[in-house]
């Protein structure tokens, strides 16, 4: 292009001629405005755009907000609900001694610790009627419901089992983790035998010598995470009971909403739930009270 | 040798390459200016000292540095809340407000103030707590003031969780969010937002429910701004959370005080369950006295 004629021409031709040098200096003054607006256009779209890509990662991105999935196949955090199409449950095949006389008794000591208000353990922190919240530290990761319930515990940092001649049984028993691939796999015995709401989905009961074993996986770029559960426990299982849940990811700006009261002393409650309210009790009920 | 023309058109051209060449180091002199001032904003939004502390995580008990033994002289060295007469109002109706698991005990129970307390019978139990076990998790301050029971944070990508083995879970968010408009929530419920300064955490909380339960007989409502910094040792084993409530009309003078707390050991430590069945009598009663010698 510097060789060509034409524009060489018309470039001398300012140079020599007055009508035609002031045009061209305008044409000039022109091009350096453009260049000036130009270059300035390029500078604020570029500073604009780094600081877009940076915004994700510093100041709150309203934007990403709104997101419910994930491009990290890891990324558990977060809040997930169950709905109406997430259960896949089919029936449990229980031991013989499993009666349906051994089965209402457990159902009413369900119905007892949900009178008191008891912490309500697994399974049923998993499945409480509103979302749970996952977070994954690089320790351990936690799971917790806003019912009553313990959080749930789910160590990463170790690979075997606290001794059970030491660990005292707890409604969601002692969990540990570890990565296969981009599938979380959670190991968990010392569940207690008795404490809590014992149901498993499906059938059966949790007892002091129940083994589960769940997979956490994100499906669907994250926006659906796969929980399968697996109970194992001779005592009440023929063979292993599983089903598999699929949770829903809320949306990043989720935030729980006030929990619901649980007032074990609420007689309107106590009697809708077929129990009749206790007394509070008086330094006379005790002898020797003052 | 170049003739007139020739050096005419030759100095035309340079001209233009001139122009051209400026034109181009002026756009690529401006977008590096331009793409430096964004790394560089961008590199001050990554500062390594504003990335979570991973030492934040783990299984925490609140110490005792005075040898005090008991809550009363865990609280002693909390100076006095100032409180204007609203805040009074408010602490006189909380009372003491020392938490715990349960329901106020009988006024009955209580001696009158003076009196002389009278031992308890040996070998019989008394009530001390008449509705145990009562109580929603994280709707007072036990889950912002902990006591003896452990608790543990675990640091997500967006959330720091407090999870109390006495009950209570709190969340802090840590995504940069902005607290929501709390007046519009019908249920008194607090919302916590932190942020890392130098590997401190540093959380502001709003919306706390009315009311007392602070050391110091400090109060509560809804216009107070509690900020806590989380600041662990460099070894990881010590932490100490520096409270601070303000509030101008509760508060002549923004309330200030310090808990410690060491990191659980041995390894490997866990989370207990503290349980409590309020159907069971035995929550309720005290100890059974010893005779006494």
């Amino acid at each position: 292009m510097v060789g060509s004629p034409g524009l060489a021409s018309r470039l001398y031709s300012s140079t020599e001629k007055g009508p035609d040098r002031e045009l061209i200096a305008a044409r000039n003054g022109g091009s350096v405005k453009n260049f000036i607006v130009g270059c300035l256009a390029i500078f604020l779209a570029a500073t604009a755009l780094t600081l877009r890509v940076g915004s994700a990662q510093g100041p709150y991105d309203s934007q990403a907000a709104m997101s419910n999935n994930s491009s990290d196949p890891r990324d558990l955090s977060g809040f997930w609900a169950l709905s109406i199409d997430s259960r896949q449950i089919p029936p449990a095949v229980l031991v013989p001694t499993v009666t349906k006389t051994a089965i209402e008794k457990r159902e009413k000591a369900d119905q007892k610790a949900i009178r008191w208000c008891n912490l309500l353990g697994m399974p049923y922190i998993m499945d409480p009627g509103r979302p749970i919240d996952i977070q994954l530290g690089k320790r351990e990761m936690v799971v917790f419901a806003e019912v009553p319930a313990s959080p749930r515990h789910i160590y990463l940092d170790r690979s075997a089992h606290i001794d059970p001649q030491i660990f005292d049984p707890t409604t969601n028993g002692d969990s540990i983790g570890h990565w296969e691939g981009n599938t979380l796999v959670v190991d968990t015995i010392g569940f207690h035998p008795d404490r809590g709401i014992t149901a498993i989905p499906g059938g059966g009961f949790r007892t002091a010598t129940t083994h589960l074993v769940e997979q956490y996986q994100l499906l669907e770029n994250g926006a659906l995470l796969s929980v399968k559960f697996t109970w194992s426990d001779p005592k009440v299982y023929k063979t292993p009971h599983s089903y598999e849940f699929h949770y829903y990811r809320m949306p990043a700006n989720y935030e729980p909403p006030p929990g619901l009261p649980c007032n074990q002393y609420d007689d309107l409650r106590t009697q809708f739930l077929g129990f009749t309210p206790a007394a509070v009790r008086k330094p006379s009920d005790v002898p020797g009270a003052r | 040798m170049i003739s007139g023309n020739s050096f005419k058109q030759t100095v035309g051209t340079s001209s233009i390459i001139r122009n051209k060449a400026m034109s181009v180091a002026c756009v690529c002199a401006l977008s590096l200016l331009g793409l430096s001032a964004a790394l560089l904003t961008r590199a001050a939004q990554q500062d390594p000292t504003s990335t979570p502390n991973i030492l934040l995580e783990g299984d925490w008990v609140r110490t005792d540095t005075n040898g005090s033994g008991d809550f009363g002289g865990l609280n002693a060295n909390v100076a006095k809340a100032q409180l204007t007469p609203a805040g009074e109002a408010i602490a006189a109706r909380a009372g003491r407000g020392r938490g715990g698991r349960g329901g106020a005990t009988p006024p009955a129970a209580a001696p009158a103030s003076g009196a002389k307390e009278t031992p308890h019978a040996a070998g019989q139990a008394y009530v001390l707590v008449s509705m145990p076990c009562n109580g929603m998790p994280g709707n007072g301050m036990g889950s912002f003031n902990p006591d003896s029971g452990g608790f543990h944070l675990i640091v997500g990508k967006t959330q720091v969780v407090w999870a109390q083995e006495r009950g209570g879970s709190r969340i802090i968010y840590i995504d940069g969010r902005p607290h929501p408009d709390i007046t519009n929530i019908a249920h008194p419920v607090y919302n916590s937002t932190g942020h890392f300064e130098d590997g401190v955490l540093v959380v502001d909380t709003v919306g706390l429910p009315t009311g007392g339960g602070i050391p110091g007989g400090a109060v509560r409502g809804p216009n107070t701004h509690l900020t806590e910094r989380f600041e662990v040792s460099p070894d990881g084993q010590h932490m100490k959370i520096v409270y601070t409530y303000s509030d101008p009309s509760l508060y002549v003078a923004p309330h200030t005080y310090t808990y410690t707390f060491d990191r659980a050991a041995p390894a490997p430590t866990y989370a207990f369950e503290e349980w409590c069945d309020a159907s069971d009598p035995i929550e309720g009663q005290s100890i059974v006295p010893p005779a006494q010698q």
